[in-house]
Formats: C-alpha cells, sequence, structure tokens
C-alpha cells in the first residue's frame, strides 16, 4: 500500500510499470548496482581487437591462446532469462604473444540464440529458467546455450554447455561451424561442460540424464577412443566428476532428480537425509565399480584427485550444505539486489576415501569457488589448488580475487583486487622448461567496475599475493565467464 | 439428377468405409478421389523418406493405424492418389542407414531427421492432430515438409 501510494504521488509511470510487473522492477535494481555488469547484456559480438598493457609487464615466455565461455544474453524485450546459468554462451579469445595481448569475443549460434533473436524473447527454458512454449524443442540442442566452458585441442574450439552436443567454432575467427556429433548413434549425447584430462591430453567426459550417464574418453586430439552408458546408483544431479590416474570419481550429492521438469531444478529434491555417496570407476574396466558413503553436502566444482601408495584416494572441492546457491542465489545474481541477499558461499573441503571403505569429508572456512590447478600433475599426487575467493565480500556474490590453497598446511596466498574488481577463473600455465608443481603463471579475467572494461591478468602463480605482473585493459566489458582453457604455444 | 444421387450415395460409401474406399477409388470416381502430394526437403539425400498418413485424431495423437505408410527415395516426391476427400495429418522420417527404424540415442532422442505435416512442431513432444492437421479436398493438395 505504501508503494502505491508514493507511486501515484510521485507520478512516475516508470514505478508504476514496475510495480505491475517484478521482473521490470529487478531490471530497474540490477541497473543501479555496477556489480551488475557481470551478468549485463552484450548486444553482440566484440570485433578483434588489442589491449592496452595498464600494468607491469608480461612475461616474454608466455605465450598462447586463452579461450573462455560464459553467459551474456539474459534478457530480451518479450521475457528474461531467470537464472543465471541460462543466458546466451559467448566465447572469449585472448592472444597472448611477445608480451602482446588482443581481445575478441562472439556468440556461439546456437538454435536457441537464433529462435530468441527472432521472437525477441527469452523462450527456451533452461537449468533454472521456465521458458515458454513457444521454444517448440524437440531436442535438448534445441536448448543448448553452449554458454560455460571450452575444449581446445585437436586444433578443434568447442563451447560446452552439460546437457548437450559439444558446439564446434573456429579457433581462429570463433565462427560457429555446428553441433559436433561424436558417432552417429550419439547424436545429441550430453557431453558434459567438465572434461578431464590425463597429463597426455586424453580427454575423459561425462553426460547425465536421470538415473542413467554416458561416459567419453577422447584422445588428445579430440577424437572419440570409447563412450559407454552407465547406470547410477542413484539419480543425483552432478555438474563436475573428477579423475585419478587410474579411476573416475563421481560424487552423487542427495540433490536428486525425481521427475521432469521445466526448468530442470524444480524437477531436482534436496535429500540431505540420504548423505552423499561417491562412485568410483575403473578407467581400464568401466564395469568395476565401488561406493563410498559420505555425509550430505552439495558442490558444483571438483579438483583433480589422486591415489596414494595404500590405495587411499584423495580430492578436494568447492562445497556448500545445500544447493541453495544453484536454486536461488544464481537466480538472485541475475535479478539483483532487491532478489535478497544470496545464500552462504562454497568453501574449499578436501575428501578421503580409504581402501577399507571409510569416507571422511573434511569442509574448511577458505571461501573457493573455480578449482583449478597444475594440469601437469592431474590424477597425481599434488598440494596446491588455484581458486577464486573473496566471494560475497560487500554485496556483489562474485570474487574479487585470487588464491592458492596448500592442501597440505590449508594456508592461502591471495590476491584481493579489490571491491571494484570481478575476479573470474584464474587458469595455470607452466612456465615452459619447470617441472615442479606451480612453477607457472596465473592466467585471470577480470571485469574492472571503475573502467567498465574486461582486463586480462597474469601473475606469478607462486606469488599470488604479490598481484598482477602485467594486467590488460579491452576496449571492451563483457560479463562474468565460467570456465576456460589456455592453449599455450597456440599463434595469434 | 440421377447421376447427383449416385454420386452422393457412393461418397457416402466411402465415408462409411475410408481405407476400402481409397483403394478402389480409381478414374472411374476420379471427382471424388484426390491427390495429396508430399514433397520432402532433406539436407542429405541418403535413404528413403517413411511416411505415415492419418485420417484422424484419435489415430494420430494415439498411436492408432495410418491410413497410409509409404516409402520414397530421400529426394523424391510421394503422390498419393484416390483419396478420400477430408482432413490428414502426416508423420515421416528420414531412414538415412535404412534400418527401417527411426533411430534414437541412448537416451531417446532421435538421431535421423524426422518432420509432421505443415511442418508442425511439438514442445518437448510430437505435435498434436490439431498442430498437424490438413484439408484435402475433392482437387487435391500439396505440401512441403522439411525434415530436420
Amino acid at each position: 500500500m505504501e508503494l502505491t501510494r508514493r507511486a501515484i504521488l510521485a507520478g512516475s509511470a516508470a514505478f508504476a510499470a514496475a510495480l505491475a510487473d517484478p521482473e521490470t522492477a529487478w531490471a530497474a535494481a540490477v541497473n543501479r548496482a555496477d556489480w551488475s555488469l557481470g551478468v549485463a547484456d552484450l548486444d553482440g559480438d566484440i570485433a578483434p581487437h588489442p589491449m592496452r598493457l595498464v600494468r607491469g609487464r608480461a612475461p616474454a615466455a608466455l605465450s598462447g591462446v586463452l579461450y573462455r565461455n560464459g553467459p551474456a544474453r539474459f534478457r530480451r524485450p518479450g521475457g528474461n532469462s531467470t537464472h543465471w546459468f541460462d543466458g546466451d554462451g559467448l566465447v572469449r579469445r585472448i592472444a597472448i604473444d611477445d608480451g602482446r595481448a588482443t581481445f575478441a569475443a562472439r556468440f556461439g549460434d546456437t538454435h536457441k540464440r537464433r529462435l530468441e533473436t527472432q521472437l525477441g524473447a527469452m523462450v527456451v527454458p533452461g537449468f533454472g529458467t521456465p521458458g515458454t512454449s513457444a521454444a517448440k524443442l524437440s531436442g535438448n540442442d534445441e536448448a543448448n546455450a553452449a554458454n560455460t566452458s571450452v575444449f581446445a585441442q585437436g586444433g578443434k574450439l568447442w563451447a560446452l554447455w552439460e546437457g548437450g552436443s559439444p558446439l564446434e567454432m573456429d579457433p581462429a575467427t570463433l565462427a560457429t561451424r555446428g553441433f559436433v556429433t561424436l558417432r552417429d548413434d550419439l547424436k545429441a549425447m550430453p557431453f558434459s561442460a567438465h572434461p578431464r584430462y590425463e597429463p597426455d591430453g586424453t580427454v575423459w567426459n561425462f553426460g547425465l540424464a536421470g538415473i542413467q550417464a554416458i561416459l567419453w574418453k577422447l584422445s588428445p586430439r579430440g577424437e572419440l577412443q570409447q563412450a559407454e552408458v552407465i547406470k547410477l546408483p542413484r539419480a543425483s544431479y552432478f555438474h563436475d566428476f573428477t579423475a585419478t590416474e587410474r579411476c573416475l570419481i563421481i560424487v552423487l550429492q542427495p540433490w536428486i532428480r525425481e521427475r521432469m521438469a521445466m526448468p530442470y531444478i524444480d524437477g531436482l529434491t534436496w535429500r540431505p537425509e540420504q548423505g552423499t555417496q561417491v562412485l568410483v570407476i575403473d578407467k581400464a574396466d568401466l564395469s568395476r565399480r565401488r561406493v563410498w558413503e559420505l555425509p550430505a553436502f552439495s558442490y558444483f566444482h571438483l579438483g583433480d584427485a589422486w591415489e596414494e601408495g595404500d590405495g587411499t584416494i584423495r580430492f578436494d572441492l568447492c562445497s556448500t550444505t545445500d544447493p541453495m546457491f544453484g536454486v536461488d542465489g544464481a537466480r538472485k545474481i541475475l535479478l539483483g539486489p532487491a532478489a535478497g541477499a544470496s545464500p552462504p558461499h562454497a568453501t574449499l573441503a578436501r575428501i578421503a576415501l580409504h581402501p577399507d571403505g571409510r569416507g571422511v569429508y573434511e569442509s574448511s572456512d577458505t571461501v573457493a569457488e573455480f578449482p583449478r590447478s597444475d594440469p601437469r600433475f592431474a590424477g597425481e599426487a599434488r598440494r596446491l589448488t588455484f581458486h577464486a575467493t573473496g566471494i560475497g565480500d560487500g554485496d556483489a556474490h562474485l570474487p574479487r580475487g585470487l588464491a592458492a590453497t596448500d592442501l597440505h598446511t590449508g594456508r592461502s596466498d591471495v590476491w584481493d583486487a579489490g571491491p571494484r574488481q570481478l575476479v573470474e577463473e584464474g587458469i595455470f600455465v607452466p612456465r615452459p622448461g619447470s617441472t615442479a608443481e606451480g612453477d607457472g603463471w596465473l592466467v585471470a579475467t577480470s571485469i574492472n567496475l571503475d573502467a567498465q572494461a574486461t582486463e586480462l591478468h597474469v601473475l606469478d602463480a607462486r606469488r599470488v599475493s604479490a598481484g598482477p605482473l602485467a594486467t590488460f585493459r579491452a576496449d571492451a566489458v563483457a560479463p562474468f565467464t565460467f570456465h576456460g582453457v589456455f592453449v599455450q604455444g597456440a599463434r595469434r | 439428377m440421377k447421376a447427383q444421387f449416385a454420386k452422393a450415395q457412393f461418397a457416402k460409401a466411402q465415408f462409411a468405409g475410408a481405407a476400402a474406399a481409397a483403394l478402389f477409388a480409381v478414374s472411374a470416381v476420379a471427382q471424388t478421389a484426390a491427390q495429396l502430394t508430399l514433397a520432402f526437403d532433406c539436407e542429405t539425400k541418403a535413404g528413403n523418406v517413411m511416411l505415415a498418413l492419418y485420417d484422424s485424431e484419435e489415430a494420430f495423437d494415439r498411436g492408432g493405424r495410418p491410413v497410409k505408410a509409404m516409402s520414397v527415395p530421400a529426394g523424391q516426391t510421394a503422390t498419393i492418389e484416390g483419396l478420400a476427400p477430408g482432413t490428414y495429418g502426416v508423420k515421416s522420417f528420414q531412414d538415412i542407414n535404412g534400418d527401417g527404424k527411426m533411430n534414437t540415442n541412448p537416451f531417446g532422442i532421435p538421431t535421423e531427421p524426422y518432420a509432421f505435416s505443415n511442418n508442425a512442431r511439438g514442445h518437448m513432444g510430437p505435435p498434436t492432430w490439431a498442430e498437424a492437421r490438413f484439408e484435402v479436398p475433392a482437387s487435391g493438395a500439396a505440401q512441403t515438409i522439411r525434415l530436420k
């Protein structure tokens, strides 16, 4: 009543419209918070252009291309996405060579994007967006937003989503070539956004459909070597998996798919009383499996795993006590501060699976998301995890720094970029010629809220708290990304 | 007068037993037997287009028998003659690998192109009779169906 009276007194048409339509009210609130640059709409592609060096100097030995992906279009006049994970994928390409950097970004040319452009409305259902019947979906790839991560090996560049096929793009121009079918009878089978890589580049991945999953094995050049459908112990939702040298590891959180629904998360139910199960599968014989029982927790991202001499399997993860971030937090990020406070952020946790069947889950208070590690040690014992941190300091709900956390001591080496930076996932790039874990650089993009520009930072991974060795700035700002890869030695 | 009455009688017989009438509708009754021409747009020219023609909501929406099922090589037009004028719906798919079935991936998503009359598209399922139905008048009808 108070608001109505004020609206009438103010005689504000905009305010009255906002009252009539809560989404308009949220959009207005988002426009007032400058961190909303992280989830702003980008109208179109960003043409290739040189980035300006604004701090330090890039290491001469750092050469390659950083590809990153994340949603960059959420709203259209006829209707909006209502969840962060459902915007159109924009692949960014940052080439670094000889101390210089160039920036370009291009949307994946998906069926979803074409249809929604034509209709002037976001109509396709997704992870948290209900969509409308105007989507007329006849298959999962028609909903494919190609917005979560990238695969770039063997001269291929794929934009990945988790519920459908990879979207192939030109690695130089980012022009879309179309959805990838790895084998004719496996057309449209899901290829998740979190492949795991062995040190030689061999790729393992999964695709989820309720109580079934497909396991993929690809050569380092991205050619299909093996694909097998397995039945899971339960229909858990999972976004990531992990692996040791010998095993694949699937963490079955008690966030269970109990019915088909749109949006997808409406079909999931949180059943903490059922605890978390960990399914371990022998890479050499996928029928050889073992299950460990752990207390209930929720997560999106896992670190690379390893097996110790006595058979104990260890890995780290970024976990929460419940899945409220996926259900609600990622909705509120998009809808803005008016939507209310975000749920607690993920912290770094460790898991040990002992050969005698005991499983140990140990959480910490280190705020952490987007964990990465030295790819030379994938599947082998390691002690460093690189991750985004400082999430939720202030009202942004997005990270403002990077850290290298030592899994033995729990100590973190932190770069806090301050409240005027939204810092994205940092990717570890080994220093050519080095062999020790952590000898290399962290390469990360950020959104500089004061400059209203996307930046590229290069940090010494052994001295993260020293801050960037070099920072480059683009002549454009693109929204917050989820995941990326760095292709070392690729030419600009 | 007599001739008109005879025609009406025949039309009645046709409606009473559409399938039988269709079978026997030859040149002698050309005035009441219509022709349907179906062209199929295929991205690849491999294999055959398998099509099924339905004449009722019951059959189309609830897995009943088609009044006609046939196949034509991809890229060729299907011509169905001697149809009783009325309302019809078409389901089709392109049998690229020639195994006679519409193949799906292990999670049930079709891996061969398919389409319906009016190029109707359902939402998370096949379209209904209401979306796919079309009239075939005595003068005949033609549709171009894009297989995707």
